[in-house]
């Protein structure tokens, strides 16, 4: 949940990540559910290729992770680095949102 | 959070679970069931005890994945079976006594104590679950973020010049 070393030596790769308006335009994309790379390149005016760039700098700074599903590649947002970087509230609902996933998950597979 | 006279901020979340109330009721309160989700991501939760009445405690552990523990413990303020749970919540060793964030390497801001209510409501065979988590200090992490949102910008101002 915290591990400070770590959240020091990410940071500026975090920042670095998050200095690009289409990298941020992914995060807030991203934050409302998972995406493939296609739906992520849709709303930019820009080349596949080029979108890819940018979610292997997300992906550098542990913001995103990237799945190969069948023939897709299917994007999640990772947002334990980002809240390290706010304040507690944030790292709570980190911890929350990660808890309830699982809870969800458990519920499923006891049917 | 408005209501609050001091400077405490809460958490609120809401979820609907495709489960009856009663299976995430018992998923709350069940420890061989907390034990299989408890854990967040990267983690396990090995241990987990409850006493289920007012005035009864309960004691979880989380263990990361490199092998850290985390205990926690609280006592039960409020229970209405299948529709309510408020419980304190704080860190704990590993005998259940209350320690503070320090003990883990966290803020000395995070207070000995928050307090944390779930509620459980039917909706449309589903329940709703809606968790408040409380006693959060107000503004960042004092120790920590401030130190780091200036060095990172620091190195930015370099890359800058």
């Amino acid at each position: 949940m915290v591990n400070r070393a770590r959240v020091a030596l990410d940071l500026d790769a975090i920042f670095a990540a998050l200095a690009h308006p289409i990298r941020r335009a992914i995060i807030e994309q991203l934050s409302g559910g998972d995406a493939t790379v296609s739906e992520l390149a849709e709303p930019h005016k820009v080349s596949l290729p080029a979108i890819s760039k940018h979610l292997r700098v997300l992906e550098g700074a542990g913001l995103l992770r990237v799945e190969p599903e069948g023939r897709v590649r299917r994007c999640q947002i990772d947002a334990a680095p980002l809240s390290a970087v706010f304040g507690w509230l944030t790292r709570y609902r980190v911890l929350w949102d990660d808890r309830f996933a699982r809870l969800a998950k458990h519920l499923e597979d006891q049917k | 959070m408005e209501s609050q006279t001091s400077n405490e901020k809460e958490l609120r979340i809401v979820r609907v679970f495709d489960a009856p109330r009663e299976r995430v009721w018992k998923a709350w309160t069940d420890p061989e069931q907390v034990k299989s989700w408890w854990g967040p991501r990267s983690f396990t939760a090995p241990f987990a005890k409850i006493d289920l009445r007012v005035g009864g405690k309960y004691l979880y552990c989380m263990r990361s994945s490199d092998g850290k523990d985390y205990w926690s413990t609280g006592v039960f303020r409020e229970i209405v079976p299948l529709q309510r749970i408020v419980a304190t919540d704080s860190f704990a060793d590993e005998k259940g006594n209350v320690v503070p964030a320090t003990h883990y390497g966290m803020s000395p801001d995070l207070p000995l104590e928050f307090v944390i209510t779930v509620t459980f409501e039917e909706y449309q065979g589903k329940t709703r679950l809606t968790l408040t988590h409380k006693g959060f200090p107000s503004g960042r992490d004092s120790e920590m973020a401030p130190q780091a949102w200036n060095e990172s910008f620091d190195k930015l101002a370099e890359t800058l010049e």
